[in-house]
């Protein structure tokens, strides 16, 4: 097995781990910190994913970051360039991903400390038995 | 362990399975791919690419070109999902007065030192990430990200009264964020109203000149490339960003007393 194929399994394996730790955290945990902390984990884990997914191992050479870094012959560079950065897109995804998951986490936090304020608790079961 | 959690467990290491056994079928594809998609490849050669000038965008950089200008639309709908945020955070904290007359509580006069030198050299490194960020890795939301930090280190160690007696108050904080987004909205437009003082054609989002669209934002400046739109942009996000992340975690570090005062 090629070093490059090995180095993307096992971080697939990892990406995997990652995604069970997260969903057991969700659905599992009761207390509603640990479930932010797995929210946080499966995002992050979405965009490793997303990253991964774009990356790429050309056939000469090795890859290189999308930025246009030989800028003396315009010709030769962006054949060059074409042929061996990796795939862009995802990294445009997941850098505005990550700032409005960042938004969107600190809100969900806001409203956790809220939550503790009025009942006292961030555990749903007592908060279940409050209700009755 | 109650049965409904082992239920929960096995469900999950089941899920996981099917998962990494589509992915060892090919799902995926092949990792890590040879070549990246037709789509990538039209991005990589028109990011900046002077033998089609009605095709490129105007920065050295693939990702910047693709968030403010191949996908500026998406950027900009994103923008405002993490205002809505923002915005949502806000209102949770609505009516909360802080007390300014009450002594300030900060650390030490050596974390201030360091804080008083940080205040110089983190902005540097933000400023420097924001106006590069067509040329290098980087951009507006990442260099806002970089900056937020001074305003946390600030509030921690002089204290979120003391930052508030010096000046930087919720609604001045606000008014640089909303200037941060009319500014991102009016180089959205930018070109469209130019188009219609000198009638010609031009799109929203709009950076290099277009087979029907023929007029630009400035690529080059003196040998210098300023990519166009692209760094206005980046600088108007750096700025949303900044202001949005500092007035959240200065919400997050009011007192839970003065808190307290307002939920009854």
């Amino acid at each position: 097995m090629e070093f490059p194929v090995i180095v993307a399994s096992v971080i697939v394996v990892s990406l995997y781990v990652n995604l069970g730790i997260a969903l057991y955290g969700i659905f599992a945990r009761p207390s509603l910190v640990k479930k932010l902390l797995a929210i946080t984990i499966l995002s992050d884990t979405a965009n490793a994913f997303a990253v991964l997914v774009g990356y790429r191992w050309p056939r000469t050479g090795t890859p290189q970051p999308p930025v246009l870094m030989n800028t003396t012959d315009y010709n030769e560079s962006i054949k060059y360039y074409v042929e061996h950065a990796v795939d862009p897109l995802p990294q445009a995804l997941v850098l505005t991903a990550i700032v409005i998951g960042l938004a969107v986490t600190l809100f969900i936090a806001f409203i956790i400390i809220q939550y503790y304020r009025l009942h006292g608790t961030v555990d749903v079961r007592k908060t279940k038995a409050l209700s009755r | 362990m109650k049965k409904s959690e082992i239920c929960v467990i096995v469900s999950i290491i089941i899920f996981i399975f099917s998962l990494a056994y589509i992915t060892s079928l090919g799902g995926l594809g092949y990792l890590p791919p040879v070549d990246v998609r037709k789509l990538a490849q039209i991005y990589l050669s028109s990011t900046y690419n002077p033998f089609e000038p009605t095709n490129t965008s105007s920065g050295y950089e693939s990702v910047t070109a693709i968030v403010w200008d191949f996908r500026g639309l998406d950027t900009f709908f994103e923008t405002a999902v993490f205002y809505g945020a923002i915005i949502a955070s806000i209102a949770v904290y609505r009516g909360v007065e802080i007390d300014t007359r009450k002594k300030p509580i900060g650390m030490s006069p050596i974390a201030k030192t360091v804080t008083r030198l940080s205040t110089v050299l983190i902005p540097t490194v933000a400023a420097s990430i924001a106006f590069h960020g067509h040329l290098t890795p980087g951009g507006g939301f990442q260099a806002g990200s970089v900056a937020t930090v001074v305003i946390v280190l600030i509030v921690m160690v002089f204290g979120l009264r003391k930052v508030i007696l010096k000046g930087l108050t919720k609604p001045k904080i606000l008014l640089l964020r909303s200037l941060g987004l009319i500014g991102i909205g009016l180089t959205a437009i930018g070109l469209v109203l130019a188009g219609l003082v000198i009638g010609v054609n031009a799109y929203i989002f709009q950076n290099q000149a277009k087979p029907i669209a023929r007029i630009s934002y400035p690529m080059w400046v003196d040998d210098i490339l300023v990519g166009g739109s692209l760094l206005l942009f980046n600088l108007f996000e750096f700025i949303a960003v900044t202001a949005g992340f500092a007035l959240v975690l200065m919400l997050f570090s009011i007192e839970e007393e003065e808190v307290r005062k307002v939920i009854k």
